[in-house]
């Protein structure tokens, strides 16, 4: 009886050290891929420019980016976005609680890269979104979000978390 | 220069306590004591000395305003006062470890030359706390160097310190808390030597006894000042939120209390010795896992260092290994290790083995708290947030479960059951009055809650048990163990005053002009907006608030403030409270609305006295327990 | 004094003591205590730790008032705890659901309880 113990004894710490030391060593962005696809939110706003949204725009793949003029760490994501939506991304804003005018001067300022940005001066769809701030990227595949990033979108999250996202949801719709 | 002094102390030291380890352990042979263990004895403790030193240096240059010393110039600043600017020495990783290593040194130090030469454990508890020690500060002086200059010139101008840490309480938390954590190292080192060395008939309990008491007071006191900080000091009006870093430190405390009861069964007649050379070992352990959690970065929790994993592979590796030194030891001693007599049911040894596995279960339950999360979000990345709610409800069951066996076991008898009529006639009573006393509550305050009543019985049950039996060995002029009375009321008024205090406690959101008033119910009858001031303060802005109260009659005059520091731009509210021995009211300004009032958030928060008040019962009480032998 | 000016000052006089807007104004207690026991019971999705009771950046702000909004409308605490974890993930629950792995949560403590009490009565010489 006594050697079950003894046993036990020795095995449950190490049982511990073991799984203490994984969860240690692995790749905590591996858990973004992880995510539960889901349904695009219902909302009733408008653009920057007072128009109607098409829904169209969320088909295929493309990158809704959370921003606002007053979000000092969308000026340091703001040339990557640029660079993507040179390369063919198709980038969608969603503006944050933020002044239209401001907005508006921002991009002119600085270039816009989205095709549109959605005008959510109460933060509603953000709300409904899960967005807790500025700036996020949600991935989305055909109205479904596949994919969100909280802080700012570089190559290396881009490449690490978005990229496999669109390849397994692209091939998955072959 | 100096810098460069108390870097070369240390690393002087950790080439002594390798001297030490080699000699003590190339030389150690069981009984003998030789030249070589005087030599080994004079490098560890000139060891610890330079250690002392160093720190001592190092306080200096923090005094000072050594800004060319990259932790001193990130940590501190010229504009603090002398207090804070060695405070400042352990607000984050490097000097806190550093800390930890000094106290780590310390204790050892002292318990090692109360050892006297002849002491057939000195030997091997000393190679086991240089093997500690050699760790954790090869570990300061490899990964975490406290010493690392800024060059060429270091900066003008330290950074500045977090406001928030500029606070007394705050200030000494982390020392008082680092002396009981620490301190069970002296518990762990020594049983590991006693059961390498393999004499099982050594009184080692007694021993140790004073030493862990002394840690245990470290560690409750240190607990209690954090909680009463994060009460006064954080504006949400609460002193636990079960944090994974609160965590950690609960673990220790709970083996160290479940410890503490144990060492009295087994010095006093020979039983329980397994459990209490296993809840020895692993209180120490606790703690180390304590500051793996704490400094790895495992965790998110507004508590922890900022870290890499590199530190934390190295922290866990090595409390690993020792660990598994010491329990290997344990297990391979433990068929030697059993009592030949058998725990009687019913007899207070059995009540202490129940109270262990009670304290084991809590403290399993905290474990899996803290893991749960990080092992599920490793398997299959979903995400669970474990808090208060978790903890509540696991907790209330076992409290009561231990109240009710705390107030059976008063009447208990050592190596003796007990007979059921006595046992019926004994607790009864309590039952009776404590479930009149719930009924009376529930009666005047008419809010039910079933994990708060709980709480509320099972320290009505340990209160009333122990009022009892105090009035009955008065009477009876029969022995009582006073120490022991005051520190289980304490027990008992903390489940009592912590259950109230969540039942009763209420909050308001108010919203007023400046000169406006209002009647917020009919126990604050007024609430007065009387004045709002913008002060200038050398390094942070002051909007100050002036505000009248009448509560149950009594008018109170509150000054709640917000503050916006320079610097970083850092707001902080700071509480205004009135605090009575019922209740307090607790008061924090919110903002700014754009029509120009201001909104504030009052809270009632009832026996929040009552609950230091417990803990201090419960250091008196083992106080009492450490110097009753020198009384008497 | 005129009639009209005692009743002015009357109005004004009383107009003090009428209680303001509070922010988060219920009819009654039975609703008050539901919202500041479910913000305490919210993860604040922003922060590191701690609920939205405790928090008062934006996005805890806005969690708040759509809690105060859904009490008033008429939702249960459990309707409004999945509204919430749906936007924010099931990380915003303090209060883990009963499903799946979970069970190991619950009741993984009275399990453990069980096996040391069935050791210890089995093994008395400990």
């Amino acid at each position: 009886m006594s050697a079950i113990y003894r046993f036990l004894i020795i095995l449950l710490p190490l049982i511990v050290l073991i799984t203490y030391g994984a969860i240690l060593i692995a790749d905590k962005d591996d858990a973004l891929l992880y995510f539960e696809p889901k349904e695009f939110p219902q909302f009733d706003l408008q653009d920057l420019e007072d128009r109607e949204i098409d829904l169209a725009a969320f088909n295929g793949i493309s990158l809704l980016n959370v921003w606002a003029s007053w979000c000092i760490t969308c000026l340091v994501e703001h040339p990557f976005l640029t660079q993507l939506s040179k390369n063919k991304i198709t980038l969608i804003g969603l503006n944050y609680k933020d002044s239209q005018m401001k907005a508006k001067q921002w991009l002119g300022k600085r270039g816009d890269p989205y095709i549109f940005s959605i005008y959510d001066p109460r933060g509603d769809l953000a709300f409904d979104l899960g967005v807790t701030g500025a700036p996020e990227t949600f991935l989305i595949f055909n109205q479904q979000i596949i994919g969100h990033i909280q802080g700012e979108l570089n190559q290396e999250k881009w490449q690490s978390t978005f990229v496999p996202l669109i390849n397994a949801a692209t091939m998955l719709n072959k | 220069m100096i810098g460069e002094i108390a870097h070369f102390l240390a690393l002087a030291s950790a080439l002594g306590l390798i001297l030490a380890l080699i000699f003590n352990a190339f030389f150690y042979s069981v009984g003998r004591h030789s030249n070589q263990d005087i030599l080994s004895y004079k490098l560890f403790h000139q060891s610890c000395l330079l250690i002392f030193i160093s720190f001592g240096l190092y306080i200096y240059l923090a005094i000072t305003d050594d800004f060319s010393i990259s932790y001193i110039a990130n940590h501190s600043n010229s504009q603090l006062p002398i207090f804070y600017k060695i405070t400042s020495i352990w607000s984050a990783h490097e000097g806190s470890m550093f800390l930890w290593i000094v106290f780590l040194t310390l204790w050892s130090t002292l318990f090692i030359s109360s050892l006297s030469f002849k002491h057939p454990l000195k030997k091997g508890t000393m190679l086991m706390l240089t093997i500690i020690i050699l760790g954790f500060l090869l570990f300061l002086l490899i990964t975490s160097n406290p010493f690392e200059r800024i060059l060429p010139f270091g900066v003008l101008e330290g950074a500045d310190i977090n406001p928030v840490l500029q606070d007394p309480a705050l200030a000494i938390h982390p020392p008082l808390l680092y002396l009981g954590y620490v301190g069970f190292v002296i518990s762990f080192s020594f049983i590991t030597a006693y059961l390498f060395h393999g004499d099982i008939h050594y009184p080692w309990e007694k021993d140790i006894k004073n030493w862990s008491f002394v840690a245990w007071i470290f560690l409750t006191i240190g607990i209690t000042l954090g909680s009463w900080w994060a009460y006064y000091e954080l504006g949400w009006g609460g002193y636990w939120f079960w944090d994974p870093v609160e965590n950690v430190a609960l673990m220790p405390w709970l083996a160290a209390t479940a410890f503490i009861h144990s060492l009295f069964a087994s010095s006093k007649s020979n039983i329980l010795k397994t459990w209490t050379l296993f809840l020895g070992i692993l209180i120490f352990a606790l703690s180390l896992f304590g500051a793996f959690i704490v400094r790895s970065g495992i965790i998110d929790s507004v508590h922890s260092f900022a870290n890499d994993p590199q530190r934390g592979l190295y922290l866990l590796g090595f409390s690993g290994f020792i660990t598994l030194i010491s329990l290997g030891i344990f297990a391979y001693r433990l068929p030697n290790m059993q009592s030949s007599k058998l725990i009687v049911t019913g007899s207070k040894e059995s009540f202490l083995s129940m109270n262990n596995i009670l304290m084991l279960t809590a403290i399993f339950s905290i474990f899996l708290g803290v893991t749960y999360p990080l092992i599920l979000e490793f398997i299959n990345g979903d995400k669970v947030s474990i808090g208060p709610p978790y903890y509540n409800t696991i907790f209330a069951p076992l409290i009561l479960m231990t109240s009710i066996f705390i107030m059976i076991s008063l009447e208990a008898l050592w190596q003796r059951g007990m007979q059921a009529r006595t046992l019926l006639i004994a607790v009864t009573p309590t039952f009776v009055i404590s479930s009149l006393i719930l009924y009376f509550i529930w009666y005047f305050v008419q809010i039910f809650s079933l994990l708060a009543y709980i709480g509320i019985y099972s320290g009505l049950l340990i209160i009333i048990s122990y009022l009892l039996k105090g009035a009955i060995s008065l009477k009876n002029k029969t022995y009582i163990n006073k120490g022991s009375f005051i520190a289980h009321l304490g027990l008992g008024l903390l489940f009592f005053a912590v259950s109230m205090n969540s039942i009763l406690s209420y909050q308001k959101n108010i919203n007023l002009f400046l000169g406006e008033q209002q009647f917020i119910n009919n126990s604050i009858t007024e609430f007065k907006f009387l004045d709002l001031q913008n002060i200038k303060a050398s390094n942070h802005d002051v909007v100050s608030a002036e505000i009248f109260i009448v509560h149950d009659g009594q008018p109170i005059y509150l000054n709640p403030e917000k503050r916006k520091y320079f610097a970083r731009g850092q707001i902080t509210s700071e509480t205004a409270i009135y605090a009575t021995a019922l209740k307090d009211t607790y008061l924090t300004i919110g903002d700014q609305l754009d029509d120009g009032s201001w909104t504030f958030s009052l809270q009632i928060n009832y026996f929040i006295k009552w609950i230091w008040f417990s803990s201090a019962l419960m250091v008196i009480g083992i106080l009492m327990t450490i110097f009753k032998k020198k009384i008497s | 004094m005129k009639l009209s000016t005692i009743v002015l000052f009357g109005c004004i006089f009383l107009a003090a003591y009428l209680p303001a807007d509070a922010i988060y104004e219920f009819d009654n207690s039975v609703k008050e205590k539901r919202f500041y026991s479910l913000i305490s019971e919210i993860r604040c999705p922003k922060c590191t730790s701690g609920s939205i009771a405790s928090s008062d950046v934006p996005v805890s702000r806005d969690l708040k008032q759509k809690v105060y909004e859904l009490i008033l409308a008429g939702s249960t605490d459990k309707e409004i705890k999945t509204y919430v974890t749906d936007r924010f993930g099931a990380s915003s629950d303090y209060k883990p659901a009963l499903e799946g792995a979970n069970y190991l949560l619950w009741f993984g403590p009275f399990i453990f309880l069980g096996i040391l009490m069935l050791i210890f009565l089995s093994n008395r010489r400990l």
